[in-house]
């Protein structure tokens, strides 16, 4: 346990060092539209303006310099967005509830809906059933956010008013409001991950009843339960909840940036969006080194995962 | 198999089921609210905007969306009317008793605060706290004071750049509240300066940092509150506001909460339905729900041209090929206003002429007056074709430069497609909205051709215009506003006289600004593409009559009130 944990440890700083740095060169050295200083400037901004922002915000000295002082500032608190004056890490800590509401929620779904479905499709394989599930993968694979959000916008928000058109309630003000408000961008965000997860695991299911131990149960005279549930399903979740932890870790680290900006959500995925548009360098930062340390983190919990659902699997 | 496998089945499908009950129960919590939630306090208005202002620190801000805001919550030592139209240009006075007096040939500002003024917070307001805020905003420094101060305020360079401890071009006397501004030049607007927001008073002594979610008080109707990172903010009525009679300065009647959603459509769809009241004038309602907002809220939209804004292609006239007038006049020629307007939803007023109506200088004359064909018309691509031709720069090839957002992206498609019907060798190049102006404005590095641009009034005195974007005198090597090189003698000789001639005496000199206009669309500097026009819509709880939609800064908060 102890080295599984030390060389999670060692592993997750080199990936921080390394992604911290290719964000950091691609964003801020390398720059499209040249010298930082410029924009924050504004349009009418004269040279001797340009050079007074360069010199406060450190634009004029070295590159490394530049880099050790930022990544401090993101790791200490200190960060503040160039464009606005707002605390990054405030930013994010008020995006990350409504970022997590939704992670969860739609993670719950996608995760038991394609479970269900891939299950049905598998044990249907070349059936009716399955040629249905298989188009509403592909359906649900297809269908990007930004779309289906506005389908569902416009009709069950504006035309119905069945729900709310955006906007989010947390959960310590109303728990009811809540769920009212994020039904839909749950359901959005589901519907592309339950398509891909219901493919994995009908061909993941289909491939281990073909497997020697699958017979030898069969020829135990389990029932077909049985063997469904504790031998095959149990081997065929595998990828699926490693799947699962990624997805969900990337979702947290502002992975729903379409949905949380068709919905008005303003989470880490909004932010995320917003800071792109504004190239504001410095919350770009600290996103990506969020999802770094959330898809780091949960990876780590699903290999834990993984040695429960397989005793062959050990952490060292 | 599979029949026997059903009951493990049917577990997995109640489980679905089950969550699928919960969120339907969940959702039935609501069932009496047909419409979403939304505050239930009938004083309070929600307005939706798509972009959350830079800044509610007045000493940063230099946005649109921030403007609206902060005009109401710092009042200058002079302001503008609270008016639909032109009538709400008028500069009247603000913290001062009157307009400031102008003497020493345009040089010397003067003017008095008024009595018993106090700030948000209760603290009195004394003269130094002007010369405070001024410091403040070159200190932090606020977007437009390398084009509005340092270049005028007599020692504002030397403070901004930390050579000097005060603004020597300033001098306040708190016993009498006089305030003296010396400027280095004359500048005509200098009293529309004042009337900006970032010279809005606060107090003495407040942080010379910028504090995003604690701004300074200030004197106005309104203070700001309950700011949430990029998501949200509240206007509410300012306590002491009852206190100080300003006149032509109307109190708040409602309190404001202002919501950030960058889905445009889902803020029009919110309106149209009633779960938000007012919809943000600078953000387009997307073509698609036009005709819909057009039918169902017939007596609460409308699209109003405030007449501070054009929309324009820069032509470099420093080389080849626009360096040639007739190349130019090919370009003017062909541009297709009409199909260009509706790209933009029907957006777009058809124009030849470089100062938009509002402005002093404007030609008054119909577009059929325009030299190079009438905009309303659409273009004429033989004559286009056979300018081109007789220019000799037939099969140039041109990068035309461009945002990417809609519709500035497809109108500078358009555009392109315009260019290589017409003769050229025209490519498109987009660039992200962000980095946009600051790259084609490095003009000795990049030297854009052609490509879009705009301008939305600063203040209502054509300066404003002329300048930054056409004067040659203006071009700088970064951050260059005149995209087009333009360095004509008469221009900027021109500019040069009528720039000092103050906004309150700008009709005396209205003939010579509209030579000069028209001479710039004679010459073809630029290929105007039209005015835009800005929606007003609210819902059906407002007041829509009682409506303010002021020329500078948009929505007049005071004017918001429920039926």
């Amino acid at each position: 346990m102890a080295r599984f944990l030390i060389r999670r440890g060692l592993t997750m700083i080199a990936l921080l060092f390394a992604i911290s740095l290719v964000t950091f060169l691609l964003f801020i050295v390398v720059l499209p539209g040249g010298n930082p200083a410029s924009m924050l400037a504004g349009r009418l901004a004269n040279p001797s303006e340009v050079q007074l922002i360069s010199h406060r915000y450190g634009f004029d000295q070295p590159v490394y310099v530049q880099y050790f002082k930022t990544m401090a500032n993101i790791f200490d608190g200190s960060a503040y967005s160039y464009q606005s004056s707002f605390n990054v890490d405030d930013q994010i800590r008020q995006g990350l509830p409504t970022t997590v509401s939704l992670a969860l929620g739609a993670g719950i779904i996608w995760l038991l809906v394609s479970i269900l479905f891939g299950t049905l499709a598998a044990i249907r394989a070349g059936r009716y059933t399955d040629r249905v599930l298989t188009v509403l993968s592909m359906v649900g694979v297809s269908m990007p956010p930004f779309f289906l959000g506005a389908v569902i916008i416009f009709y069950l928000g504006y035309k119905t008013s069945i729900l709310p058109i955006n906007g989010y309630v947390p959960f310590t003000q109303s728990p009811i409001q809540w769920a009212y408000h994020l039904i839909a961008p749950w359901f959005t965000l589901s519907v592309l991950f339950i398509g891909f997860y219901s493919r994995v695991l009908r061909s993941t299911i289909l491939d281990t009843l073909s497997e020697d131990y699958v017979r030898t149960a069969r020829a135990k005279g389990l029932s077909p339960r049985r063997v469904l549930v504790h031998h095959v399903l149990r081997t065929s979740l595998l990828p699926i909840i490693s799947l699962w932890g990624l997805d969900f870790a990337q979702v947290i680290g502002g992975g729903a940036i379409l949905t949380e900006s068709v919905y008005g959500l303003h989470g880490v995925g909004y932010l995320a969006a917003q800071s792109v548009g504004k190239l504001d360098t410095v919350t770009l930062l600290s996103i990506v080194m969020l999802t770094a340390i959330a898809v780091v983190v949960l990876q780590a919990l699903v290999d834990f995962l993984y040695a429960v659902l397989d005793p062959r699997i050990r952490l060292a | 198999m599979s029949r026997t496998l059903r009951p493990a089945l049917a577990g997995l499908t109640a489980l679905a089921v089950a969550a699928a009950i919960t969120l339907v129960a969940l959702s039935s919590g609501n069932a009496n609210a047909k419409r979403p939630a939304r505050n239930a306090a009938a004083s309070v208005v929600q307005m939706v905007e798509g972009t959350f202002p830079q800044s509610l620190d007045p000493g940063l801000d230099y946005t649109t969306q921030g403007s609206e805001i902060n005009w109401v919550v710092y009042t200058g030592l002079a302001t503008y009317a609270h008016k639909n139209g032109v009538a709400g240009a008028q500069l009247i006075p603000g913290l001062c008793t009157a307009l400031p007096t102008i003497s020493n040939g345009g040089k010397t500002y003067t003017c008095t605060l008024r009595k018993g003024l106090v700030f948000s917070n209760g603290k009195p307001v004394v003269a130094s706290d002007f010369a405070y805020t001024m410091e403040r905003a070159l200190k932090i420094p606020w977007g437009g004071s390398g084009a509005f101060l340092t270049p005028y305020v007599v020692g504002a360079q030397a403070f901004a750049s930390g050579k000097a401890k005060s603004i020597a071009g300033v001098s306040t006397n708190d016993a009498t509240g006089k305030i003296t501004i010396q400027l280095s030049q004359a500048y005509g607007p200098f009293t529309n300066v004042l009337a900006f927001p970032m010279l809005g008073l606060i107090p003495s002594g407040f942080p010379m940092t910028v504090q995003a979610t604690s701004p300074p008080p200030g004197v106005g109707p309104y203070m700001v509150t309950n700011i949430v990172a990029n998501t949200s903010f509240e206007a509410v009525p300012n306590p002491y506001w009852s206190k100080i009679n300003i006149p032509g300065i109307p109190s708040a009647k409602v309190s404001v909460e202002v919501k950030a959603n960058s889905n445009v459509a889902a803020n029009a769809l919110s309106v149209l339905n009633g779960s938000a009241d007012i919809f943000d004038w600078a953000d387009n309602i997307p073509g698609s729900l036009l005709q819909q907002i057009q039918a169902k809220a017939a007596g609460r939209f409308r699209y109003v041209n405030l007449g501070g804004s054009t929309y324009y292609i820069f032509l470099n006239a420093s080389e080849p090929p626009f360096n040639n007038q007739l190349a130019r006049e090919a370009v003017v020629t062909g541009l297709n206003q009409p199909a260009m307007s509706r790209i933009g939803s029907g957006t777009l007023v058809p124009a030849c002429y470089f100062l938009p109506p509002d402005i002093v200088g404007h030609p008054p004359l119909p577009n059929s007056s325009c030299p190079y064909g009438n905009p309303d018309k659409g273009g004429n691509i033989a004559k286009a074709k056979a300018l081109l031709k007789q220019s000799g720069l037939a099969g140039t090839s041109v990068t035309v430069w461009s945002e990417t957002r809609q519709p500035r992206q497809a109108w500078m498609t358009a555009y392109t497609q315009m260019l290589n019907q017409i003769g050229f060798k025209a490519t498109q190049k987009l660039l992200s909205d962000s980095t946009y102006f600051t790259t084609i404005g490095q003009s000795k590095k990049l030297h854009p051709q052609t490509g879009f641009a705009d301008w939305n009034q600063d203040f209502p005195h054509p300066v404003d215009f002329y300048g930054p974007l056409l004067d040659g005198n203006s071009i700088l090597p970064t951050n260059n506003e005149n995209f087009g090189q333009t360095n004509d003698p008469y221009i900027n000789a021109q500019v040069k006289k009528l720039g000092t001639v103050p906004t309150t005496q700008l009709q005396s000199v209205a003939k010579q600004w509209q030579a000069l206009d028209e001479y710039v669309a004679k010459k073809a500097y630029v290929a105007v593409f039209g005015y835009e026009k800005f929606p007003e819509f609210a819902s059906s709880r407002i007041n829509y009559g009682a409506l303010v939609f002021q020329p500078i800064y948009g929505w007049d908060l005071t004017s918001f009130s429920l039926k």
